[in-house]
């Protein structure tokens, strides 16, 4: 027992920056439920606050990865929007041509072309800022204006729909309560078997396991958590179908970042890029790798950008790469390199959907919205530095 | 005077998250004495150091200080009160900007001011007369990135010494001097002290605490062990105060058994890449075999660095000479391409190229070596874990457990991390450029040990060392350079440190 007090005071003082974080967004959904007089906790905020955070969320994950190793992507908000208006155009002008009423093999189509998309255009963005080491501020700035030219270009200052059924389920779609629930159980049962996995290599290494106890606490908690989101949203529509596609391409992303060498070497390349090369690591090709991981995050978002708003338009995407950045780092990832997590990021914006949902609710003017959100971004930093230097 | 002691040290306990680093401690320092500090690693010298100068301010500790007769409590910690209290510090890592000048670096943060500005004039000319009178052979205008190692420390020194301080702290401060500079440092210390400035010496080489040194204390894990005049005690005693037990020999015995060549350098010459007309390695050729060690003797300056580097394929442009690998050519590019070949390098400065010094102890000892753990592009965490803890072990690193920055660990700790790497990392040559630097002396014996074994197992090593007794006894053939050239290679019989002087400044 007092083996597992002591370990939860250790992971209290190592995560004290995750659980900070996690507190203030707590404090939020309490401020503003008061505010709103619990409107603001209804099974349909909840839902709708977390189907919007989506879009963002795909470019914080991958701009974590990019930050950590000391770089910076200022095109993927309009690398998104780019994605988006492509896909529309395929969805509404081009597929009509070629396979016609063939809706499931379109939409496949919409949504490799979109990932494809996003995905080569950082290939190039990549090579020019890894092999030829051009600054990756200058690249991707210069990246954002040409994809904002392209966007032009390719909506002539029209709008695009994008609202075909099959293809907006994307964004759009739930999970109907039943098959949500056995999503949740099918993760729960995940979660439990790889706990005893890894038990089970640690005794196999001759390592003394955790107690037991903690860990059975860690996951009744973690299964609370995702019983009741459950029964949450399935009080409103049911899960929603890009919420999910984002917590699977999360914890596919995390796991990347902190179980295989691709993740480790981009943080080390981060810490200390001087003593990665020297130890072996391939610089430029590890780097490379990473902005091609945020093309993939790219083209995702932009197809759920176009199936979210049922529409590709000229102003798709603006300002998203910076909603991404400031997720990032209310999640704790530094702007020198080298320190970032993928869930810090997650909840980073979730913070800053939460506010802007609330804000809206409250009928607060869009001119304040943006005041109080820029104020509470380098409050809630100034608190981690403080945090971090009086721990 | 109203007090022998200038610096009265009344129980001071220092503690870090999961460490205790000074443990009760009480030392009194005597008024223009030469007080010599020595311990083990991590054994809480430099986090005393660091008290005395406030980087720690008052109320971060338990106990008391006093000096000149009032209780020190510097609670600044911009550093600046302990330097207008006459404590001056030269920390064991160096502080200075490299882009800014010599000038700029002694005067950094109390330029001296006219109405408007910068006085630069009187900066550059203060600055060049602390260098002169010192007899440092250093231009105030010169970039510092553009020195060597050497003068980079003695410029930190002139900035300690251009404080007037009645108290100076050295914190290793020969650790990257030649055996030159350090005969100049002590001759500036000896004139310090006949001008009554009281001078507190950490080192971990015993001979120097013979040398300049009145008192001597002993730390041991954060504790006072003992406090005596040097004239009492032999470096015997010393060593088995600051390790608890008897070492008997310095360097252990190896059964090296060299075979057939591996390496071979014929007439390398090269350029510094960036500046083409600098000529850097003039001439080095030599060879290395199988299990062997061979080492590399010369003065700082003298190409050894350079030359290690640019085998590594990260520094010079080669521009005549050719390098063999098992009999064939090769022509290294990077350090991933070097490495990929079977060529490590331990690098010589550990904070810039060693460590990343946000990441744990953990980490960083894996950097090198994660192909070993990692399966279907992922890392086994276990054996991570087991083979870094075996490493660590082994090596003694001090800290309360893996997962710790390594900016947290003592400059000693941190180069044992840099070295666990690399002994791990197995390749086929290994080259050391001056492995145990700031290391203490039994952590030296436990590497030393590594090192034979890695040779018996036919792991050819290279290594560059400033101390001559460590080349001599560690090495099978010793080569010496001196102004970027090879000049020969000596046979165990000829190992001798005066023939090895005379081969690396003569010319
Ligand atoms: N900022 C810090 N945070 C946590 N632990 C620290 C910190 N600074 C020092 N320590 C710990 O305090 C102990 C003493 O460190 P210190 O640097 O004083 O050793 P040292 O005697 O100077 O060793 P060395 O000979 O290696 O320089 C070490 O165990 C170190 O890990
Ligand atoms: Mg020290």
């Amino acid at each position: 027992m007092s083996e597992t007090i002591t370990y939860l005071k250790q992971q209290v003082r190592k995560n004290i920056q995750t659980y900070a974080i996690i507190l203030a967004m707590i404090v939020i959904w309490i401020l503003f439920s008061f505010l709103t007089e619990g409107r603001y906790i209804g099974a349909q905020n909840i839902s709708n606050l977390f189907r919007q955070m989506v879009i963002t969320s795909f470019l914080a994950i991958g701009m974590v990865l990019v930050m950590v190793t000391g770089n910076i992507d200022l095109s993927v908000g309009k690398l998104a929007g780019f994605v988006s208006v492509v896909v529309a155009q395929f969805q509404a002008n081009i597929w009509f041509h070629y396979i016609p009423n063939r809706e499931l093999l379109t939409t496949v189509f919409s949504v490799l072309i979109g990932i494809a998309v996003g995905t080569i255009f950082e290939v190039l963005q990549g090579y020019l800022i890894s092999y030829l080491h051009i600054p990756a501020f200058i690249v991707t700035l210069g990246g954002q204006w040409a994809l904002n030219g392209g966007i032009m270009i390719i909506t002539e200052g029209k709008t695009i729909p994008a609202n075909q059924p099959l293809f907006s389920v994307i964004a759009q779609g739930y999970l109907s309560p039943n098959i949500g629930w056995v999503f949740a159980g099918v993760v729960i049962l995940f979660m439990v078997f790889s706990t005893l996995q890894g038990r089970r290599n640690k005794i196999k290494y001759g390592f003394k396991p955790l107690p037991m106890l903690i860990e059975v606490l860690r996951l009744i908690a973690l299964a609370a958590l995702i019983v009741i989101y459950v029964a949450i949203v399935n009080n409103y529509n049911g899960v929603q179908i890009p919420v999910m596609l984002l917590a699977i391409t999360a914890v596919i992303m995390s796991y990347v970042s902190t179980n295989t060498p691709v993740g480790r070497y981009a943080y080390a390349i981060g810490g200390n890029r001087e003593a990665a090369r020297l130890s072996g690591v391939n610089i430029s090709k590890n780097v490379f790798n990473i902005f091609v991981l945020m093309g993939l995050m790219s083209g995702i978002s932009g197809v759920v950008l176009a199936s979210y708003v049922g529409y590709g338009t000229i102003a798709a995407g603006q300002g998203y790469e910076l909603d991404a950045i400031a997720s990032t780092v209310l999640g704790g990832t530094s702007t020198l390199g080298g320190i970032g997590t993928i869930f810090g990021a997650i909840i980073g914006s979730l913070i800053i959907a939460s506010l802007t949902s609330g804000l809206q609710m409250m009928n607060v003017p869009a001119a304040w919205q943006y005041v109080l959100k820029g104020i509470v971004l380098v409050v809630a930093v100034y608190a981690d530095v403080y945090l971090k230097k009086n721990r | 005077m109203s007090n022998d002691f200038i610096l009265d040290i009344r129980n001071v306990t220092k503690r870090f998250p999961g460490v205790v680093a000074l443990d009760d401690v009480s030392i009194k320092i005597k008024r223009g004495e030469i007080h010599g500090i020595c311990g083990e690693n991590g054994a809480g010298k430099s986090t005393l150091m660091m008290i005395l100068k406030g980087v720690h301010p008052w109320g971060s500790y338990e106990g008391q200080i006093f000096y000149d007769d009032h209780e020190l409590k510097l609670e600044d910690r911009s550093i600046r009160q302990a330097s207008e209290e006459g404590i001056a510090i030269v920390y064991q890592e160096l502080t200075l900007v490299p882009n800014m000048t010599v000038g700029e670096n002694v005067f950094l943060g109390r330029e001296p001011r006219t109405k408007t500005g910068i006085n630069w004039n009187k900066l550059y000319s203060d600055t060049q007369k602390i260098l002169d009178k010192y007899h440092l052979d250093i231009d105030a205008n010169a970039l510092v990135k553009n020195l060597g190692v050497g003068k980079m420390q003695m410029t930190e020194i002139a900035k300690a010494l251009s404080e007037n301080a009645k108290i100076l702290i050295l914190d290793e401060p020969t650790s990257a001097l030649s055996e030159e500079e350090i005969v100049h440092l002590m001759e500036i210390l000896k004139t310090l002290k006949s001008h009554g400035v009281t001078c507190i010496y950490i080192t971990h080489k015993l001979s120097e605490l013979f040398r300049i040194t009145d008192t001597v204390t002993v730390l041991r894990d954060g504790r006072v062990i003992t406090t005596q005049p040097i004239d009492k005690l032999t470096e015997d005693a010393l060593i088995s105060h600051m390790v608890g037990r008897k070492i008997k020999e310095r360097f252990p015995k190896g059964n090296r058994k060299p075979g057939k060549e591996i390496l071979r350098v014929e007439d390398l010459r090269a350029v510094d890449p960036d500046d083409n007309s600098r000529e850097v390695i003039k001439g080095a050729s030599f060879n290395l075999r199988e299990g062997e060690i061979l080492g590399i003797a010369g003065l700082m300056g003298s190409g050894r660095t350079e030359l290690v580097s640019t085998l590594f394929g990260e520094y010079g442009r080669i521009t005549s000479g050719k390098i063999y690998l098992d009999d064939q050519e090769v022509k290294i590019d990077s350090a991933n391409h070097s490495m990929r070949l079977g060529i490590s390098l331990v690098p010589e400065d550990r904070k810039k190229y060693g460590l990343v010094l946000i990441q744990d102890i953990q980490k960083n000892i894996s950097l090198a070596n994660l192909d070993k753990f990692s399966k279907w592009f992922k890392i086994d965490f276990n054996a991570e874990i087991k083979k870094t803890s075996e490493f660590a072990e082994k090596l003694e690193i001090k800290a309360p457990n893996l997962f710790v920055a390594c900016q947290t660990l003592s400059g000693g700790n941190q180069q044992k991390v840099v070295i666990a790497k690399w002994l791990m990392s197995e390749p086929r040559v290994l080259i050391m450029d001056d492995p145990t630097r700031g290391i203490d002396v039994g952590a030296k014996y436990e590497i030393y040990k590594l090192m034979n074994d890695l040779a018996e197992n036919g792991i050819a090593i290279i290594m560059i060392s400033s101390e001559l007794e460590e080349v001599i006894g560690m090495s099978d053939r010793i080569m010496v350079m001196s102004a970027g050239k090879s000049r020969g290679i000596l046979e165990p019989k000829d190992f001798d440190q005066e023939k090895i002087m005379a081969m690396a400044t003569g010319y």
